[in-house]
């Protein structure tokens, strides 16, 4: 027990004195995610709207393999974009394994299954009459998408929201693209995993706190979107 | 004086239900009353007219043009507005729900600016430009629907049920609104339940009965009366 209430006092006292090993891999964490759920919604939105509002052969198929996107193990993306990305592979002389850009890459693999299917059930659960309201007032299909995407907007966020959480507590696509290298590609969850395996158990803990409030943070703006 | 809007042999189905029309020629500046029970077919015919629907047979033609594909349908919205019984209002403020269709036809500016108050003056919401749109009254909402299909000045104006449900006092506002359009040259067809509404606008009676168009008559007066609007 000592031993546990010990590394909890380490690992605060690293936090409240800003400790620049943790501050590195929150950093690299914060800015990897960020940078891949703009891309995944830049990419997710789209999809899900266009599968959502579409009328096209081979929707319902399109909306299960979204569903079953969703669950993709992370450390298979992880497995496949390393065979892309190694030095045999086809985009292997690009250079991006073990860079923060692969590591974005296989992040942004994991956000946009999520953020079309959150935008396929904020489409499907929208107001029927946005639609013929938007046409009836001169809109074209087009304009009267977007504007059906502008009432879901809360919808929108919460699936933004929902694929940045994903992202940033996965740990199989870190650990295989990124390779946990120090000040480069190492983040909370890759950090928490080797680092403690190493006996630093304080550190792992300290990274595991922040990675607890960054997820409660995630999850009450979620709340709060869902209740609006 | 050629049709505004004239369907010629229009057959559209839903399920079980069928409207067929054989002809109808909608006369630029006329009010329309358009009656039927439940069920008769008056919010279908008020979307074929809206050219919201493609008709699975027949034609439809705009000031003589024959309404195509898509594309022209689309092109041709620009000239024909629905307001729907229970429309819907955008979750914005009540002043972007009047802009949204003038934006979309870049009357931006002073204009937009202008004919949004005269629009919101003349269905008793002059004040409302800043409220939000969801935390309007039914009546107000409906009343905002209204300003923001006016203040388009299509050439032709559908309403589905105006006034269904609303306050007796607030009645005469859209009557008053619906009567004075033939002279700015809007046509106004109102799909309605109540009869007396017929004679208070004056407008010629279109009668739908099981999806099928069975009379058109023009009434004694075909002159809208003011007071008798009075209720």
């Amino acid at each position: 027990m000592d031993y546990l209430l010990n590394s909890l006092d380490a690992a605060l006292g690293m936090i409240a004195h800003l400790d620049r090993e943790v501050l590195d891999a929150v950093w690299t964490s914060l800015y990897t995610s960020l940078t891949a759920i703009v891309l995944g919604a830049l990419l997710g939105i789209p999809l899900g709207a266009l599968v959502g509002l579409g009328r096209f052969p081979g929707r319902r198929l399109s909306m299960t393999l979204l569903n079953t996107l969703m669950a993709l193990p992370t450390v298979v993306v992880g497995l496949v974009l390393f065979g892309l990305f190694s030095r045999q592979g086809p985009l292997g002389p690009l250079g991006l394994l073990f860079t923060p850009w692969a590591l974005i890459a296989g992040q942004v693999v994991l956000a946009v299954p999520i953020v079309a299917n959150y935008t396929v059930a904020a489409v499907a659960g929208a107001d029927p009459r946005i639609l013929p309201t938007a046409l009836t007032l001169g809109a074209g299909r087009l304009r009267g998408s977007w504007q059906l995407l502008l009432e879901v907007r809360f919808g929108m966020m919460a699936a933004i929201v929902a694929g940045f959480g994903r992202v940033i507590a996965e740990v199989g696509v870190a650990m295989m693209l990124g390779g946990n290298i120090r000040g480069s590609t190492r983040t909370m969850t890759t950090a928490i995993a080797l680092e403690t395996s190493k006996g630093e158990f304080a550190f792992g803990l300290a990274l595991g706190i922040v990675l607890m409030g960054v997820a409660l943070i995630v999850n009450l703006f979620l709340h709060q979107l869902q209740q609006r | 004086m050629q049709p505004l809007l004239t369907l010629s042999d229009i057959i559209f189905r839903r399920g079980d239900f069928a409207l067929r029309i054989e002809g109808l020629d909608l006369r630029a500046g006329r009010i329309y009353l358009l009656e039927g029970g439940n069920g008769a077919g008056k919010s279908t015919l008020l979307q074929l007219l809206a050219l919201l629907l493609p008709p699975a047979a027949g034609t439809i033609r705009f000031a003589g043009e024959p309404v195509a594909d898509e594309a022209q349908r689309q092109r041709l919205r620009r000239q024909i507005t629905l307001v729907e019984q229970n429309p819907y209002l955008f979750d914005t403020s009540v002043y972007r729900n009047l802009a949204f269709g003038l934006r979309l036809r870049a009357r931006g500016g002073e204009t937009q600016e202008r004919h949004i108050r005269q629009a919101l003056q003349r269905v008793g919401l002059a004040g409302f430009k800043a409220r939000h749109a969801r935390a309007l009254s039914g009546g107000e909402s409906r009343r905002v629907a209204l300003a923001r299909a006016m203040v388009l000045r299509p050439q032709l104006l559908l309403l589905d049920e105006p006034t269904a449900g609303l306050d007796r006092e607030v009645l005469p506002i859209f009557e008053e609104c619906l009567a004075a359009l033939p002279g700015q040259g809007t046509t106004v067809v109102v799909a309605s339940h109540d009869g007396d509404q017929s004679r208070r606008l004056a407008g010629e009676v279109l009668t739908l009965d099981q999806g099928r168009l069975s009379m058109a008559s023009r009434p004694a007066s075909s002159q809208p009366r003011p007071s008798a609007m009075e209720t």
